[in-house]
């Protein structure tokens, strides 16, 4: 009998720490904690502990989920560093999706998912979560307030949400990486320096 | 023992593999000087980005150019810090993640432990000996009794050397990153402007910030009395006095220890000057340098030094290893 792949999800662009380990359909165990911009020390030991309380181990893995972004930058580096190198070394096949897609998943209807990005602004998508996850709007930077009132119909705001990656998948919204090597974090800004250097 | 190392604490993305804290099997580094040339100094977060984007692919050279494979290595080797936090943490995980995923150990190594053991790979160290670390981020002088026992003698109190060079070179229009181009200019130029003495309390602190003023306050008095500021006797006034400065300090830390070695270390190991000075004053002594190659920050360094921790200290860290902008020796 061909068993069900197992996959390991990791996302820590958000405050949340989020790592998930899935063997097909079933979620065999997560971690979905708040963190103290503490990600680059918990994250592994979380990696760890999840495989040894499964008894599975890296060996056993056929694909990694990572979150990409959009957030805090130095946060989704982190995940990011980790999850290239886990598939490069190991030759294990990578998706990236939407951090802000992941935090949406863990919720029904039309859903706005944000991490603030200060002075108003924040990183931000919109999504319908039904029994999939439609993007009804490119991820982007905006002023909080200003996108809000565009809105149109029922939603609701998120900060947080512990993701569902079956959700995310039936939406097509996990996305094959074909060059592990050249995966970089969604950042959708410029850092300041190149901003300031380009207005000059 | 093989050791595959990687260093990301500033602008270079370095790995390599090293055996028995001594061969060289690979060290690929990959600067990103060009890149932040532009910006007059590095940037951070631009920094970061660069490390994340190429992390495995220059792990992945190191050992195609070492020609090991994976069940070779021994001990997984990161650093640590000091050094720009989002940078050291691209390295950090990486590390802990190729680790965890062959089931190496891991151990996080102090950058300038690095920089001191760079000299290892030419020299046999000789204790005790006494290290004058010299970059962009360090002015320091380190006494050690024996491999991995350091004791911190002296420190700058303000500017470190490195940052002295290129805030100057950057008033003098020379661009990004000072220490090379102030050091080419001042061999054409005499030291003809007066410098002044540079007194710090401490035997063997250090200071720039008093140096750095003075020739920024010369050029711009020069300038506003309207003549032309002579950049390579500028140039060369500044190097001598900032190196003197480094040679009085050593000098005296050598004589005052029973130190039998004397090393220089780090990126400003590479001024001319520098290397010239050592070489006349301790002629009684053995001294060390390491080849331009291992001056400025390479995984190299990092693999050598993990491998005396290892052997000497420490010998491995948890998943749960965390990186620090500041870190003592």
């Amino acid at each position: 009998m061909k068993r069900s792949p197992v996959r390991l999800l990791l996302d820590t662009a958000t405050p949340y720490l989020n790592v998930a380990l899935y063997e097909g359909t079933e979620r065999l165990g997560s971690l979905y904690r708040k963190g103290n911009n503490d990600h680059s020390v918990t994250l592994m030991p979380a990696v760890e502990q999840l495989f040894k309380d499964h008894d599975r181990n890296v060996e056993d893995l056929d694909g990694i989920v990572v979150g990409i972004g959009p957030g805090s930058y130095t946060g989704v580096r982190i995940g990011v560093a980790v999850a290239k190198t886990l598939a490069w070394s190991k030759n294990i096949p990578l998706y990236t999706v939407s951090s802000l897609a992941l935090m949406a998943s863990g919720h029904h209807g039309k859903a706005l998912p944000w991490v603030d990005a200060r002075r108003g602004y924040a990183f931000l998508g919109l999504y319908e979560v039904n029994d999939h996850v439609v993007q009804l709007d490119e991820d982007r930077y905006a002023h909080l307030d200003s996108y809000r009132e565009e809105i149109e119909g029922e939603w609701t705001a998120v900060t947080s949400g512990r993701p569902d990656l079956l959700l995310l998948e039936r939406g097509g919204l996990l996305f094959p990486v074909e060059d592990v090597h050249h995966v970089s974090p969604m950042y959708l800004r410029q850092t300041e320096a190149e901003r300031n250097h380009s207005a000059k | 023992m093989i050791v595959l190392a990687i260093e990301s604490s500033c602008d270079e993305t370095s790995a390599s593999v090293a055996k028995d804290g001594r061969e060289i099997l690979s060290n690929v580094v990959f600067s990103q000087i060009d890149l932040h040339e532009t910006f007059g100094g590095v940037v951070p977060e631009v920094a970061s980005r660069e490390h994340v984007k190429r992390i495995t692919v220059i792990i992945e050279k190191a050992l195609e150019e070492a020609d090991v494979s994976v069940e070779d290595i021994d001990l997984v080797a990161v650093t640590q810090g000091p050094g720009l936090i989002g940078a050291l943490l691209v390295g950090i995980n990486a590390a802990k993640a190729f680790a965890f995923a062959h089931g190496i150990p891991i151990v996080g190594v102090h950058h300038i432990a690095g920089h001191i053991y760079a000299n290892q790979i030419q020299h046999e160290l000789r204790f005790p000996l006494i290290a004058l670390v010299v970059s962009g981020g360090h002015t320091e002088l380190i006494r050690m009794q024996g491999h991995y026992q350091f004791e911190v003698l002296g420190h700058t109190h303000d500017d470190a050397i490195g940052e002295a060079y290129d805030k100057i070179a950057r008033v003098l229009g020379l661009g990004y990153p000072g220490g090379p181009v102030i050091d080419k200019l001042a061999k054409e130029g005499q030291p003809s402007y007066d410098m002044p003495n540079i007194r710090t309390e401490d035997p063997y602190g250090f200071s720039y910030s008093g140096l750095k003023s003075h020739v920024i306050n010369l050029i711009h008095r020069e300038r506003q009395r309207g003549r032309s500021v002579q950049t390579v006797d500028m140039a060369a006034s500044f190097q001598k006095a900032a190196i003197e400065h480094l040679i009085e300090k050593s000098r005296r830390a050598v004589d005052n220890t029973d130190a039998g070695m004397f090393l220089v270390a780090g990126g400003v190991a590479a001024n001319s000057l520098l290397r010239e000075r050592v070489a006349q004053t301790f002629t009684d002594i053995s001294y060390a340098i390491p080849d331009f190659e291992y001056c400025t920050d390479n995984a190299a360094m990092m693999a050598v030094a993990a491998y005396y921790q290892y052997t000497h200290a420490r010998q491995s860290d948890s998943m749960s290893l965390n990186g620090y902008s500041r870190l003592e020796l």
